[in-house]
């Protein structure tokens, strides 16, 4: 019960802050954290703004972001380079997703 | 140039197996080490690392329990000592390198362009004869002085440029396209040539005097005293204007003269008469599709024919193609390769055809007319008339042309005129 009300709580500052954000018309990037994907065509894929990497094989890339979970689903998925800011994929990618929480 | 970056630093490339091999890379990435071409193979990771990097992995392998091996060390870091134990390759690499630079100071070959009536041979000759020939130190062509050479030695060349490009020396000429010999206009060059010589070496001026037969059509008089009009007959050597202008006494008597270059364009009206011939029978050459092929190597001026037997043929022509072999764009090497062919033929003797005599005489005639008119020469009237004479084809060409006629003479004095006198009473 207790641990709802506390989510509830940090959703709800998380709320403010999106308003506050938006209302000042920051960049949401750096303000609330939020990951940046830039997709080329299906073969590119440009990531920034993420803690790591979750899991990593040909099939799944699965990134932590700040506020959420991205999964990339493809095919013959590697990962050209890899460093604090960016990264970037390559192979067939067939579907992004993100999961919150 | 990102890559040549990393090649001169030098990079690893590793192989990462264990626990969590996603661990690892997240804390590569917190520590600031660069990681790159990260694949999966399923049981074990494979990705680039630079040196640097690697030399701190230490304590991340240690945290995540992951396991590292090395696969391929790659970069000019790692390249220099492999080399430094291969002393002959390295001696050999420097040797070739220095072998090139030198080969580089020579002149491995010589273009000529532009030439029309001089031809390569004749140029090649000259060439040699002034000490510039294929082999050469490219140091030791003064280009100056052989472009100077060239317009001294031959005539019609009026241009010359000559470059050096890699190890091949490019000379262009430019002939004068008017050609030199004969022709009323073709001499404009040579005519004020002679008339200025005539001006110096002759003080009393010059007369203009006909060169050929005819009836003056058109006369316009710049300097002397005409001496016939228009639709006068004037045989060659007949003075047309005189240079000696007379100075009249009161009484109408000559007092002297004053002695001027005669100077008029005169246009003359005159047949011209040209044969030409044409044999009965000619000899016509017809390859039979038999030939040799044969290979052409050579290194220099020296060549070597490779060829399976002897030609046989009793006539046959060589028709050979060689190519000089050359670095890149520029640098050319004494070494030849070409391919040639023997191909053999049959003599076999022809009669002209009716249409065939026709046909080659309209050509000639054309050729002549054409010429005729590039010298200026206009053609008024022209008759042609093809017969067989003398067991030859025969063609008579009757021309009425209008020219432009008159070569300066200088003029020889009366005795009992002293120049002196004559020049003193002008001064008065």
């Amino acid at each position: 019960m207790m641990r709802e009300k506390k989510q509830t709580g940090k959703q709800k500052l998380e709320r403010k802050k999106e308003i506050i954000v938006e209302s000042l018309k920051l960049p949401k990037d750096s303000m609330l954290g939020a990951s940046i994907v830039t997709v080329t065509g299906s073969t590119d894929a440009f990531v920034e703004n993420y803690r790591g990497i979750l899991e990593y094989t040909p099939e799944t890339i699965i990134l932590q972001g700040k506020t959420c979970q991205i999964s990339i689903v493809g095919k013959r998925l590697s990962i050209d380079y890899y460093t604090n800011e960016d990264m970037k994929i390559s192979g067939r990618i067939e579907m992004i997703r993100y999961h919150n929480g | 140039m990102l890559q040549f970056i990393q090649y001169l630093k030098g990079y690893v490339c590793i192989r990462v197996w264990g626990y969590s091999p996603e661990r690892f890379m997240n804390l590569c990435s917190n520590h600031d080490i660069f990681l790159w071409n990260i694949e999966n193979h399923g049981e074990y990771y494979t990705m680039c690392i630079t040196v640097g990097g690697f030399r701190r992995l230490k304590s991340i392998v240690k945290k995540t329990g992951t396991r590292v091996a090395i696969q391929k060390r790659c970069g000019l870091p790692f390249f220099v000592p492999k080399m430094k134990r291969r002393k002959i390759f390295l001696i050999g690499l420097a040797g070739s390198l220095i072998f090139w630079m030198w080969m580089s100071t020579f002149i491995w070959a010589v273009d000529l362009k532009g030439n029309y009536s001089v031809s390569n041979d004749v140029f090649m000759d000259f060439l040699k004869e002034n000490h510039v020939y294929v082999g050469m130190k490219r140091e030791k062509v003064d280009i100056e002085s052989l472009e100077k050479k060239i317009r001294q030695d031959f005539d019609i060349v009026t241009w010359t440029s000559a470059k050096i490009d890699g190890t091949r020396l490019e000379i262009q000429i430019k002939e004068n396209e008017v050609g030199t010999g004969g022709g009323a206009e073709a001499g404009t060059g040579t005519g004020t040539a002679e008339k200025e010589e005539n001006k110096a070496g002759n003080e009393f001026g010059s007369d203009l005097i006909a060169e050929e037969d005819g009836v003056i059509v058109r006369m316009v008089t710049r300097k002397g005293v005409p001496k016939v009009t228009v639709n006068a007959e004037v045989k060659k050597g007949d003075i047309l204007v005189a240079g000696g202008v007379p100075i009249y006494n009161e009484d109408a008597t000559v007092k002297g003269y004053q002695y001027y270059d005669a100077d008029a364009d005169v246009y003359l009206a005159r047949s011209l008469k040209k044969t030409e011939a044409l044999p009965l029978n000619y000899e016509q050459k017809e390859y039979t599709g038999r030939e040799k092929k044969e290979i052409i190597l050579g290194v220099m001026e020296k060549e070597a024919v490779l060829r399976i037997g002897k030609v046989k043929y009793e006539n046959y022509d060589k028709v050979t193609d060689k190519k000089q072999m050359k670095l890149l764009d520029n640098f050319y090497l004494p070494l030849y390769y070409g391919t040639g062919a023997n191909r053999e033929y049959v003599i076999t003797d022809k009669v002209y055809t009716k249409e065939e005599v026709k046909s080659i005489f309209s050509e000639k005639l054309m050729k002549i007319v054409n010429g005729l008119e590039e010298k200026g020469v206009q053609i008024i009237k022209k008759d042609v008339t093809i017969n067989k004479i003398n067991k030859k084809w025969q063609m008579d060409m009757h021309f009425q042309i209008v020219e432009k006629t008159g070569k300066n003479v200088p003029i020889v004095p009366e005795a009992d005129v002293p120049a002196e006198e004559a020049q003193e009473e002008i001064n008065e």
